[in-house]
């Protein structure tokens, strides 16, 4: 043997490859569902990233990078900070960056209806001029001010530009969309702005490329358009380069937290702790998805493992004659498991190009709900990378390979002397899978599971890890107690027996299932399990907010910026412009509110100020734990008091009667938390004081958005018509279109969600189709004696499609009675940790209903279409 | 004049349309017209100066700059050799064209802004360690507001962590002493005290300093000729931090206009030097396309109670230097032959740059040229002083 070529390979072209040519739509099958398990899963990633890195740190694009950030705990810094850190660093070489940021939208196309999400920038003011000094960009200034061309090198126009009022530099991007366009209009804040376009941001070679949605202005020019005279949002430190860095930005450090004192006046944070901040912020979301992208995949390792199994048992008489010829037992696993790893990388590289293609669809449902729940994103393209080249292969070869390790032992271990008859049994599959009893002990562990806490990141991130390892105990150990389920179904249906030939012989299977019958079944019941058991989770979650929405939604407008498109928006309403509002003739009252974003213990909430009294008297707070006394309605008395949203007190792990210390510019105050309100409009938390109160801490009498109650008898839509003619910036919803706006929003969010689910129902069903061609394939003589006793070919048709249907019977009902304890699961347990919101039970029987009857359906029919092609198979046809 | 100004003078005048183009009905007649076409004042003869308010900002005329250079020195130990370094520290100001919605440039506005767009600073510090050779240089470019300012009512001009002002920012004496701050980067750092050793010197003719044949291209030219130096310089590299007692002499300008510039000039070339006998010598030539020097140029004798006496003089470039950084070859050893006033003899002025490379390169103010600090011998080899020598130009024609 040693002369003759290397075995493994000839056992592959001469037996694997073989059999792939002969199936190869079977093969082509295998790969599909491979890759789209994979694809799946790398979509899922790549939307994530790209989620995550569009956070981007602005000014990195103009600094390089800052090394140090002081802002404010809540609020804004006043400029007389500017010569004060002076004077304080006169010994530290270091450039002091005053920053201001807003956001704006592009002005929207319809004045009829109004809706979130559009396009929205981030504007970013920075002195333009200062930005020449720092070493990484000695060109800026005068780019930023006086580009000096071949032809037009007249600099006269530094003057001109430099003093000229507001105007845009925008991203590369943006000015190729723009095309000529010589201005941009903006909403920001109560404003529409029609602002010149001075021209694409400069960059420093090795700088960031500007992000799309950036906008550059000259800070003063930043100033007034954001409404903050005389204010600044934050200063950042580049110190100067040169020797001993590391130690003179430590120094700056120590110098920056002493004259913060403490974190009252400042925080002192540097771009990279920002960004990881934002990637805390949506550890769990990405999380989450990620855990149901690996559905589909999970789905297909059954089929893999299936599939692999039935190629073993069909194969079993020339893997005898080959042991027989003296291949080592060795060999033949080798080259099984080989055949499993091409299949893997096969479906892992066809899975990279599915993932990316669905990964440019699924990109923007992500950046959608990253947008609604936590902070302005700009995905507009994902790309892969080599690590997700690699995952992809990896993950596909994995799951090949783990499929395939059973089977492959099984091959090996065929003794020479297996009958060469071909009828062998089909394998019962590994013993502890057809024990009820192991399938009944995952079910007791998951249970176990369940009654653990969940995993706390730091910035208010907690993931719920021992809560999914009880959602897949159950959906394991109910694939596997279910597949014990089909013999007694046999039995159940036995009277249908004596009614029809056809009935007996689909029974007869599954009064002693084949191993790959329990697969099939486990498999659809995992993907039924999970879909159900989502939707419940969204009815349920529905049917809270809408009660929510019911509730606390009283007043007939609400109003806000139109400039405000995003969770972390900071557009407001000027004090003139709201007054004017509560003073039009239809308004019988109107509640005031303004949000300040608040970092306590480096973890971002909202403080949100209205009147308590208002809302008392106006809405139906929904109470998770009411006051105990009416002190806290009263201005008059509430100064040290503030209600908490649920999601708070999750996050800081607070109760009722608990103080927290609220960092304000007026200094440090001591809030009792007087009562916990349901709030799902927000992940991150609240705390809600008496507006007055938050006026007075933080100097500034806008508004983040204004509610009006109307006179009987005022039409809301003709009110909000004049509103709007007489404030084009702004934008106002009418009660029933800010429910209706709301449920949209809460619906997209989960719409990824969905789509995930369907992939993995897809994927089921297909194995399904998979588990009877290659039960037919084994019963290829039964099915000849079946033809010559006179069955036509419907009719074994038919009885394929009973067999068929059975199985996801069985699947659907275990399916279904599994999702009942994976929503409970994903109510009162994973969502509740990873976001910190009770919701009450819904079962969306329709949904459920749709959800049994279409896999059923579709099973019958892809059984019976199986069930003709096997009823024409050939004798002795091989495989 | 300090040429120096050059610099600023073609970075400011790249950006303002109308540079140079003083409003004057008979260009030859020598009557002072009193504003500019843009309506920024031009320096009248006998002017009135009322100290400190005077060191102070003149927002009336359009370019203003703060001009310091010296020689400082370590005290020699039992351990080390005396060290010796050059030093520059230069604040500029210049005013944004005047329009019709602004308004007169002499009213300043009552508060002043966080971030102006009036005004712009721009700052020179370079600094040359003779013991390694090494020349540092750095340009600082902010609009008037929060970190870049100057006072109208005394010595008080800051750009960044840099600035020059009055000790006792009333002190209205002849020879008030100035506290100067600068720095490169984060490699060195000085803070100085300057004690003018004489009163201050008016350059030019009743007051007005002309540039060339141009009425309108003149300045207002202030000097303190000698500030004895005092104070801390601090090094710093990485394996650590030297903070070393400094005394030396230096030499402020502080000069105010609207325009500097004829027609037909293509660079300058401007000299200081402080004579060990006390006196000291300032000379500044306005170089021509053609190569000869403007009539304009001047050679001014100062003597120890700060009289100043005006000579002939000629210019000699010995050898020449070609910057590795920007190409532009500048004269390296001079000779300056003048008469002495104080002998009525002529005398031979070699200047020898302490090292051959003090160029700053340029960046912001868009044009590179070369300072540096020197020493001075007579024709028989014998050290007559140190000096500061500075030739702009040479890198590319200042075109106007």
């Amino acid at each position: 043997m040693s002369a003759s070529p290397p075995l493994v390979p000839l056992l592959l072209s001469r037996f694997a490859l073989r059999h792939a040519r002969l199936a190869p739509r079977q093969t082509a099958l295998l790969v599909g569902i491979l890759a789209l398990g994979v694809a799946v899963f790398v979509a899922v990633r790549l939307a994530n990233r790209a989620a995550v890195a569009s956070f981007t740190h602005f000014t990195d694009t103009l600094t390089g990078r800052s090394d140090w950030i002081i802002q404010p705990a809540a609020g804004t810094l006043p400029e007389a900070v500017l010569p004060e850190l002076r004077a304080a660093l006169l010994d530290q070489p270091v450039a002091i960056f005053p920053v201001v940021e807003t956001t704006a939208a592009r002005v929207s196309a319809s004045t009829t209806q109004t809706r979130f999400g559009r396009a929205s920038f981030t504007l970013l003011g920075v002195d333009l001029l200062a930005v020449a000094n720092l070493a990484a960009s000695p060109e800026s200034a005068e780019s930023f001010f006086a580009r000096r061309t071949a032809d037009s090198g007249s600099p006269a126009d530094f003057w001109t530009a430099f003093r000229r009022g507001p105007q845009l530099w925008i991203s590369p991007t943006l000015a190729a969309e723009l095309g000529s366009a010589r201005t941009l209009d903006l909403v920001i804040n109560d404003t529409v702005h029609s602002l010149p376009l001075a021209g694409p941001i400069p960059t420093a070679p090795d700088a960031p490329r500007p992000p799309a949605s950036l906008l550059i202005l000259d800070l003063p020019h930043a100033q007034q358009l954001a409404g903050k005279l005389g204010r600044l949002d934050r200063v950042e430190f580049i110190v100067a380069p040169g020797p001993q860095a590391d130690a003179r930005r430590a120094a700056l450090h120590a110098t920056l937290t002493a004259l913060g004192e403490n974190g009252t006046r400042w925080l002192v944070t540097s771009p990279g702790a920002r960004r990881e901040t934002a990637e805390l912020m949506t550890r769990a979301f990405r999380l989450n998805l990620t855990i149901l992208s690996l559905l589909a995949l999970l789905v297909g390792l059954y089929l893999i493992f299936q599939a692999l199994d039935g190629a073993v048992v069909r194969r079993r008489a020339e893997i005898a004659i080959l042991r027989s010829l003296g291949v080592p037992e060795n060999s033949i696993r080798r080259a099984w498991l080989t055949e499993a790893a091409v299949l893997g990388l096969a479906g892992g590289a066809l899975g990279l190009a599915l993932g990316w293609a669905g990964a440019q669809v699924a990109v923007r449902a992500v950046g959608q709900t990253v947008n609604a729940l936590y902070y302005a994103t700009t995905v507009d393209s994902v790309s892969l990378g080599t690590s997700e080249l690699l995952l992809g292969l990896v993950l596909g070869l994995v799951a090949s390979l783990v499929a395939g390790w059973w089977p492959a032992r099984e091959a090996a271990r065929t003794p020479p002397a297996q009958v060469l008859v071909r009828h062998a049994a089909a394998s019962p599959g590994a013993p502890l899978l057809r024990s009820a009893w192991f399938g009944f002990a995952l079910l007791a562990l998951g249970t176990l599971a369940a009654q653990l806490p969940p995993l706390r990141f730091a910035a208010g991130g907690r993931f719920p890890l021992a809560g999914y390892a009880a959602a897949f105990l159950w959906i394991f150990g109910g694939g596997i107690a279910c597949g014990c389920l089909l013999p007694w179904i046999a039995r159940l249906a036995r009277p249908l027996r004596n009614h029809s030939a056809l009935a007996r012989l689909a029974l007869g299977h599954l009064a002693a299932p084949s191993g790959r019958h329990r697969l099939a079944v486990a498999a659809l019941l995992c993907a039924i399990a999970m879909t159900a058991g989502m939707a419940i989770l969204v009815a349920s979650f529905e049917q809270t907010v809408q009660g929510w929405v019911r509730r606390s939604l009283q007043a007939d407008l609400y109003i806000s910026s139109d400039g405000a498109q995003s969770a972390s928006s900071q557009n407001r309403l000027a004090t003139t412009t709201w007054r004017a509002l509560a003073a039009h003739p239809a308004v019988a009252e109107a509640g005031v509110l303004t949000a300040f974003p608040l970092t306590l213990d480096s973890t971002p909430t909202m403080l949100t100020g209205t009147s308590l009294r208002l809302l008392r008297a106006r809405s139906d707070l929904p109470w998770v734990q009411p006051p105990l006394d009416e002190t806290v309605f009263d201005s008059a008395r509430n100064t040290s008091l503030a209600l908490a949203s649920e999601s708070f007190i999750e996050r800081f792990r607070k109760k009722r009667g608990d103080t927290v210390v609220v960092p304000t510019p007026a200094g440090p105050r001591t809030l009792t938390l007087a009562g916990i309100y349901a709030d799902y409009g927000n992940e991150r938390g609240s705390l809600m004081v008496e507006r007055d109160h938050l006026v007075a801490w933080f100097g500034d009498d806008q508004a983040t958005s204004v509610s009006l109650y109307l006179r009987p008898g005022a039409d809301a839509d003709t009110v909000r018509a004049e509103l709007l003619r007489a404030h084009p910036g702004l934008a106002a919803f009418t009660n029933a279109s800010l429910r209706a706006e709301i449920l949209r929003i809460f619906r997209q969010t989960f719409s990824i969600t969905y789509a995930l689910e369907v992939i993995g129902v897809a994927v089921a069903v297909i194995g399904l189709a998979l588990t009877l061609i290659s039960v037919l394939l084994d019963r290829r003589d039964e099915l000849t004696t079946l033809r010559a006793l006179g069955f036509t070919r419907r009719e074994i048709a038919l009885a394929t499609a009973g067999e068929g249907t059975a199985l996801a019977a069985c699947a659907i009902f275990g399916g279904l009675a599994v999702s009942l304890a994976l929503g409970w699961l994903l109510i009162h347990v994973i969502n509740k940790q990873s976001f910190g919101w009770t919701l009450g039970f819904a079962l969306p029987w329709l949904p459920l209903a749709a959800l049994s009857a279409t896999v059923l359906a579709t099973a019958w029919l892809v059984a019976y279409a199986v069930g003709r092609w096997g009823a024409n198979l050939p004798a002795d046809r091989e495989e | 004049m300090r040429p120096t100004a050059a610099l600023l003078l073609h970075f400011l005048c790249l950006l303002v349309p109308f540079c140079g183009q003083a409003q004057s009905a008979t260009p030859d007649a020598p009557t002072f017209p009193t504003t500019t076409a843009e309506g920024f004042a031009i320096p009248q003869p006998n002017p009135h100066f009322t100290f400190p308010r005077d060191h102070g900002n003149h927002p009336q005329f359009k370019i203003e700059w703060w001009y310091v250079t010296g020689h400082l020195y370590t005290d020699a130990t039992t351990s080390a050799p005396a060290r010796r370094f050059g030093y520059q520290a230069t604040f500029f100001r210049q005013a944004a064209p005047l329009t019709s919605t602004t308004a007169s440039p002499s009213a300043p506005p009552s508060a002043p802004p966080t971030f102006g767009d009036a005004q712009l600073y721009l700052a020179h510090m370079a600094l040359l360690d003779t013991q390694t050779g090494r020349f540092l240089h750095q340009e600082r470019l902010n609009r008037e507001g929060w970190d870049a300012a100057s006072s109208t009512t005394t010595l008080d001009v800051r750009n960044g962590d840099w600035s020059l002002r009055l000790a006792d920012p009333a002190d209205s004496s002849t020879t008030p002493a100035l506290l100067l701050r600068g720095g490169l980067r984060a490699d060195a750092a000085f803070t100085l005290t300057l004690t003018p050793a004489k009163p201050l010197v008016l350059f030019g003719e009743a007051g007005v300093s002309r540039k060339g044949a141009d009425p309108s291209a003149s300045s207002h030219y202030l000097t303190f000729t000698r500030l004895r130096t005092a104070g801390e310089l601090t090094l710093r590299t990485d394996a650590g931090t030297e903070k070393l007692r400094v005394t030396g002499e230096s030499w402020m300008d502080h000069e105010i206009s609207s325009s500097q510039l004829s027609a037909g000039q293509v660079g300058w070339d401007w000299l200081s030097i402080h004579f060990t006998d006390g006196r000291e010598l300032m000379l500044y030539r306005l170089r021509l396309r053609d190569g000869t020097a403007d009539p304009a140029s001047t050679l001014t004798w100062i003597d120890a109670t700060g009289r100043t006496t005006r000579a002939a003089h000629t210019w000699e470039v010995i050898d020449r230097w070609t910057s590795p950084a920007t190409g532009a070859t500048y004269p390296s050893r001079l000779r300056v032959t003048t008469t002495d006033p104080a002998t009525n003899q002529s005398v031979s002025l070699t200047l020898e740059p302490l090292a051959r490379a003090q160029e700053l390169t340029g960046g912001l103010g868009g044009i590179p040229y070369w300072e540096g600090a020197c020493r001075i011998r007579d024709a028989s080899g014998r050290e007559l002083g140190s000096a500061y020598l500075e030739l702009t130009g040479y890198a590319r024609d200042l075109k106007l």
